[in-house]
């Protein structure tokens, strides 16, 4: 894909408050497009949350979430996903009683023609080397594959934006490394916007071309890996509060 | 599932169909009454199988759809002068229009929650029916003018057993009944993967509130008689969800298992034990929920005798 300085998505000025709990406190930034960047900060800074919202999961209590020139925030869910936002989850929310295969065929869109959505389905699984347990329940799968199956869940509708949340987690290295081939290959041949949250520094820096950081529901930096290794807030919120 | 394995169950099915014409001209009006209340009882679990064993919302209301169709029927036919299979159809509207407008409320509702609030509607749906007496007659109830019928209401049943089958296959192998089985895996999952879980909630209600409505208009046609507290009577609840647990909940063949089965069995019980027959009944189906909680579907597929899933 050509070098761009396109934005994909635009952040500006996100709230959401739980109580007294400020999660998300008036946060902002833009997403650049057909890249892979990440979302990193310590742990309650509002990463989820930021996900929430820009997913419908959540409605906002101020701010905007910027998609092809529309305010996105606060439509539902399925509305965020028809216009080709997809997401994985922290805790991976797989249908646990329903096979793999169905799984997939669930997240198909129903404007294509189901013989079109198998077919899809039966790629996506191959993709993930998940193929050979298609007729498993989903609830039967190891933590690592449930995070894969999630992966190629997402993937049904050929979403233009794609948010993995913690993708890494409980994943073990092997699988690790197929991943992120995956989400290289997505980002690279398919120009697709990738946005990872992740406490693994390691994928972080080695995979992400831009990087925000947040803490205390705000986003405190943002840049290049190195950029971001260096900076003195991003120090202090990682190791300065201990 | 392949079109060659869709020929073989319509297959399956026309098998059954035959077998079920040859009732009415070999038994006599008992057998065939009994034949009828189970096919009644057929429609009646798969249907309640769409909302609450596919989308997980479970109901211990739904005779409401059913004894609205009973009192839908029998006014428009007793009190307007509707020809009986009209005012069965008519029915069916009926049960669509009061599901869409209890919707909006219950199925907000999650659990327990929706399993009361369907209880509440149910109920509630009884006192109405005692009380309006200019539109029901209250507790007098409404009889049919005295008519030996026993011949086309089996057939009647036979031909709505026969949809309701077709349209829980439908839903039991398609795109949409994968989606109502999101719902009930995971609604927040299933929303932010595309389902708009509103729509899917009300379409599997509507679906499931159709059925009972025609078949409650059909057996209180049967019967010639009804009155608030059979026709809203819990017990026809009970039954529908227990024969299609015991079958398997969220499969097609489950409910029609568990009410051929469990409905013969409460036959002959009756018969059998008069006095003890709720009793020897209520033990069965504890020893059922303790040794097979998924019913005889779950019970096979965890033994690797019938596949996981619904979609292959
Ligand atoms: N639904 C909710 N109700 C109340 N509080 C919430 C809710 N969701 C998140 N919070 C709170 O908001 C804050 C931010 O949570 P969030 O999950 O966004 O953090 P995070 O950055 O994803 O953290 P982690 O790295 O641990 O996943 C936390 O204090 C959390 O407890
Ligand atoms: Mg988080």
């Amino acid at each position: 894909m050509a070098e761009t300085n396109e934005i994909a998505l635009q952040v500006k000025d996100l709230k959401k408050h739980f109580g007294g709990i400020k999660a998300v406190d008036g946060c902002s930034f833009d997403l650049p497009k057909g890249k892979i960047s990440g979302l990193i900060g310590p742990n309650g800074s509002g990463k989820t949350t930021i996900f929430n919202l820009m997913t419908g999961v959540l409605g906002a209590d101020s701010g905007e979430v910027v998609y092809r020139g529309e305010n996105i925030v606060n439509l539902r869910p399925y509305q965020v996903f028809n216009k080709g936002i997809s997401r994985t989850f922290q805790i991976t929310r797989i249908y646990r009683e329903m096979t793999v295969f169905e799984n997939m065929l669930s997240a198909s869109s129903m404007r294509v023609p189901e013989s079109e959505a198998r077919e899809q389905a039966e790629k996506l699984m191959e993709f993930v080397t998940l193929t050979p347990l298609r007729g498993e329940y989903g609830g039967n799968l190891s933590y690592g594959q449930q995070k894969l199956l999630e992966f190629a869940r997402a993937l049904m509708t050929d979403p233009e934006i794609i948010l993995l949340d913690e993708p890494a987690a409980g994943v073990n290295r092997t699988l690790l490394q197929n991943l992120l081939a995956h989400i290289h290959h997505l980002q690279e041949e398919e120009g697709k916007t990738i946005l990872i949250i992740e406490h693994d520094m390691n994928v972080i820096m080695n995979h992400c071309e831009k990087i925000f950081v947040m803490d205390y529901g705000v986003k405190i930096a943002e840049g290049l890996p190195d950029e971001i290794q260096n900076n003195e807030y991003v120090i202090e919120a990682y190791f300065g509060h201990k | 599932m392949s079109t060659r394995d869709n020929w073989r169950n319509l297959g399956f099915l026309a098998g059954w169909v035959v077998l079920l014409l040859f009732v009415p001209p070999t038994f006599s009006i008992y057998i065939r009454s009994f034949f009828m209340f189970l096919m009644m009882y057929v429609i009646l679990s798969l249907s309640w199988n769409i909302i609450s064993g596919y989308t997980g919302y479970i109901s211990f209301g739904h005779v409401v759809f059913y004894g609205i169709g009973t009192y839908a029927t029998a006014i428009l036919v007793v009190d307007y002068g509707w020809h009986w299979i009209m005012a069965v159809a008519a029915s069916g509207l009926v049960g669509a229009i009061f599901a869409i407008l209890i919707g909006y409320p219950v199925l907000r509702l999650k659990g327990p929650y929706f399993a009361i609030a369907m209880l509440g509607a149910a109920e509630g749906t009884r006192v109405i029916a005692i009380n309006w007496v200019s539109l029901t007659h209250g507790a007098d109830g409404i009889a049919y003018p005295n008519i030996e019928n026993s011949f086309e209401t089996y057939i009647a049943m036979l031909v709505l057993m026969v949809i309701a089958v077709i349209v829980a296959y439908w839903v039991g192998h398609s795109r949409f009944g994968i989606r109502l089985n999101a719902i009930r895996e995971d609604e927040i999952a299933a929303e932010s993967l595309g389902v708009n879980t509103t729509f899917y909630k009300m379409a599997a209600l509507v679906l499931s509130a159709i059925f009972p409505a025609m078949a409650g208009g059909i057996q209180g046609y049967k019967t010639l008689y009804i009155e608030p507290e059979s026709e809203f009577f819990i017990l026809i609840t009970i039954y529908m969800k227990l024969f299609a647990m015991f079958g398997g909940k969220g499969t097609v063949i489950g409910p029609v298992l568990g009410a051929f089965i469990l409905y013969s069995v409460q036959e002959y019980t009756w018969i059998r034990f008069p006095t003890a027959h709720l009793i020897t009944f209520g033990i069965f189906i504890i020893l059922v929920a303790r040794f097979m909680p998924r019913g005889l579907i779950g019970f096979a597929v965890d033994r690797g005798w019938a596949r996981k899933g619904m979609v292959h």
